[in-house]
């Protein structure tokens, strides 16, 4: 196992672990392996200032791989989910939890992926590109009913 | 000199008007001094400096402009939130998701004004003597009638929607139709609704105001770079800057009011960007720092002669905190909706807006149309979530509608900001705790307003929807309420501290009880009386 708690630093094992671990939790069939990856390692990243989730992580990845009595990256889709539930009211598990909610969807290839345009004010908003392009329901009254 | 409107511009990068700061002397003890400058705090100082009254704004956040914002949620969030720590306690369930951000407000010049999205209903007769009308039956609520009514606010009301450039007010023209609007309308009207339009809301349909009309980038909440949203930081400030009264100090945070053997306030003790302290004496001090840092600061202000806070005799300061009924429903469809472009709330239901008890609960509420980004959506639409049922929600993204509800909550004294004496913020002083539970009006309220939201998306063919709990709140009220008598309350009928009289609140926690609206209208509306109100008395020799 790669020392997560040692060096502060990602090697390809942690963050494979810890790659499988963010896409069982938030599977998406859309999206591939690359925001997955970025996601994990921004993770990584952030352990250098915070002991605390560095050392629940060391040995959270550890225990993901013996609790369910095989590696992890080794369990069918449903094996990993009820493992993860199991393991859902752990600090390790909301520690990834909630810095997965911040990194994997600010990610411009996730939000490329979700149909969604991002910033817009240098391209003029959307005043001429379609804010109102909807065109499967009629045109509402935007008046007051008076 | 050119006017400062005229200076105003829009290069690519974002509208920015420069804004005039005169240099008051800091024992010059003839200066109002205001904190804050969002909907109230901005407001009341622009009124002030037009009445030629040399006023010193303190404002807690740096000086952002359109080009400073960003067009991106999380990086706009920690560029000007207010992130300071706080507490939390209570059985809302913010306490246990969000627990060191109870409010979502924001911390540059122009305040809360900054984030806010623009919608401007004005509160209803009735929402002005909810314990008259409301009657019994509400155990734990601590009903009180404003001191003043609907008729003593409208003519502030107009001067306030004329000010922001209200849509669908004084000849100011609709906001168009946008993709979340036309599902929304559409909803309403086949259940059965009429109120519905995309108004009335602060952004400029039209150039107004020497601000131009909206581009409908769908990003008001992170600023507005357009500069068509309405706030003091583009047009009242300055305004104010070109009358040579106005001294506004960003990164000035004020820690203590300060007062004289006489029960008058004399000053405020400052901290500037270096964490210097300063004494900025003062003929009045006007309070408008959102509803928990008020009653923070008014609390912090304790002293030997004032024990339990500045003008607390009623012991009412910091109880009482409202943050209205809200909630969300983002409906999935077949087909795309695209609800992040254009005007982020420019919708509104108002058929629920009223006082209906069969209901089975006591006062309204409206449904706003609300977009977020992915970024926030994941943050926000079930917090603590994951797994496929989330990664559904967020994989329909492009095919969701939203709405947001905001109805009346009720005042509990309860429901408290208070000084956490265990826990200091970067200065070493308490960080304010805020306490909340919902009363079982609140509750009732938010299952019934999540149902018709979904109702009417079912109405156009939603294939699923999410009810989503409330955000950490964005309306702040209450903790400093008006009241007629002394001992039942913080302020009187002019936001005028009934202990001390040149005390002034001028922000939300003035309000005796919630209402329905969103508050900034009324925030705006109640500023402007205030201001003629200190004008008088600073001409007469009251203050």
């Amino acid at each position: 196992m790669a020392e997560v708690a040692t060096t502060g630093t990602a090697d390809a094992t942690v963050l494979r672990a810890l790659t499988d671990m963010v896409r069982a939790m938030f599977p998406h069939p859309s999206f591939p392996d690359g925001p997955y990856e970025r996601c994990a390692q921004t993770i990584l990243d952030a352990t250098v200032g915070d002991l605390r989730f560095r050392t629940q992580l060391h040995q959270g990845l550890r225990d993901l791989d013996s609790i369910g009595g095989a590696p992890f990256a080794q369990l069918d889709a449903g094996a990993k989910l009820d493992l993860l539930r199991g393991i859902s009211n752990t600090e390790f598990f909301e520690g990834v939890r909630s810095r997965v909610i911040t990194s994997l969807y600010d990610d411009r290839e996730v939000w490329s992926l979700l149909g969604y345009e991002g910033p817009s004010f240098a391209q003029g908003g959307y005043a001429q590109r379609g804010f109102a392009d909807l065109d499967w329901l009629p045109d509402p009254r935007i008046e007051e009913a008076s | 000199m050119a006017t400062a409107q005229s200076n105003g511009h829009t290069d690519g990068q974002g509208f920015a008007v420069p804004i005039e700061s005169a240099s008051f002397a800091r024992d010059d003890g003839d200066v109002v001094v205001v904190i804050g400058s969002g909907a109230g705090g901005g407001t009341l100082a622009g009124e002030l400096c037009q009445q030629g009254i040399n006023t010193v704004v303190l404002e807690a956040g740096p000086h952002l402009t359109g080009p400073d914002y960003e067009n991106d949620e999380w990086p706009a969030f920690n560029q000007m939130a207010w992130l300071d720590n706080r507490t939390t306690s209570g059985s809302w369930r913010v306490a246990k998701d969000f627990p060191n951000l109870p409010a979502w407000t924001v911390k540059a010049v122009g305040g809360t004004t900054t984030h806010w999205a623009g919608a401007c209903p004005r509160f209803k007769d009735y929402e002005f003597k909810v314990k008259s009308e409301y009657g019994g039956g509400l155990d734990g609520a601590n009903l009180a009638d404003w001191p003043i009514g609907l008729a003593d606010l409208e003519p502030y009301y107009d001067k306030a929607e004329v000010k922001m450039g209200v849509t669908h007010r004084h000849g100011r023209p609709a906001l168009p139709a946008n993709n979340n609007y036309k599902v929304f309308a559409n909803g309403a009207d086949r259940v059965g609704y009429t109120g519905y339009a995309t108004g009335p809301y602060a952004t400029n349909a039209e150039p107004y105001d020497d601000r131009p009309a909206s581009i409908q980038d769908g990003f008001n909440f992170q600023g507005d770079k357009n500069g068509s949203k309405w706030s003091p930081l583009v047009s009242d400030l300055p305004k104010a800057g070109q009358t040579g009264n106005l001294d506004l100090r960003p990164e000035c945070q004020a820690v203590q009011i300060t007062h004289d053997s006489s029960n008058r306030v004399d000053g405020v003790l400052y901290l500037d960007s270096d964490g210097n302290l300063h004494h900025q004496r003062a003929s009045a001090v006007c309070v408008a720092c959102n509803a928990i840092e008020t009653a923070r600061l008014l609390l912090l202000s304790a002293s030997p002669s004032h024990p339990d806070g500045l003008a607390n005799s009623s012991g009412q300061v910091g109880r009482n905190y409202m943050r209205h009924t809200t909630g969300s429903v983002y409906a999935r469809f077949d087909q795309p909706v695209k609800m992040w472009r254009g005007e982020t709330m420019a919708g509104i239901v108002t058929d629920e807006a009223g006082h209906d008890p069969d209901r089975g609960f006591a006062g309204g509420y409206y449904m706003e149309t609300l977009a977020l980004g992915p970024p926030f959506l994941a943050a926000f639409v079930e917090p603590g979530s994951w797994g496929p049922d989330f990664t559904a929600i967020m994989d329909a993204y492009e095919r969701t509608a939203g709405l947001w509800i905001t109805g009346e909550d009720m005042p509990q004294e309860t429901n408290r900001v208070t000084l956490n004496t265990g826990v200091a913020d970067e200065h070493g002083l308490p960080v304010p705790n805020v306490h909340f539970d919902d009363h079982p009006n609140d509750a009732a309220m938010r299952e019934h307003a999540w149902a018709r939201g979904e109702a009417m998306y079912d109405a156009v063919g939603a294939t699923g929807a999410h009810r989503t709990t409330p955000y950490p709140s964005t309306h702040n009220m209450g903790t400093a309420r008006m009241s007629e008598r002394a001992e039942d309350g913080v302020v009187n009928a002019f936001g005028q501290a009934h202990d001390v009289a040149n005390l002034f609140v001028s922000d939300g926690s003035q309000f005796t009880s919630g209402a329905a609206a969103n508050p900034t209208l009324t925030i705006v509306a109640l500023a402007i009386r205030q201001a003629e109100y200190i004008g008088e008395q600073v001409r007469t020799g009251g203050v």
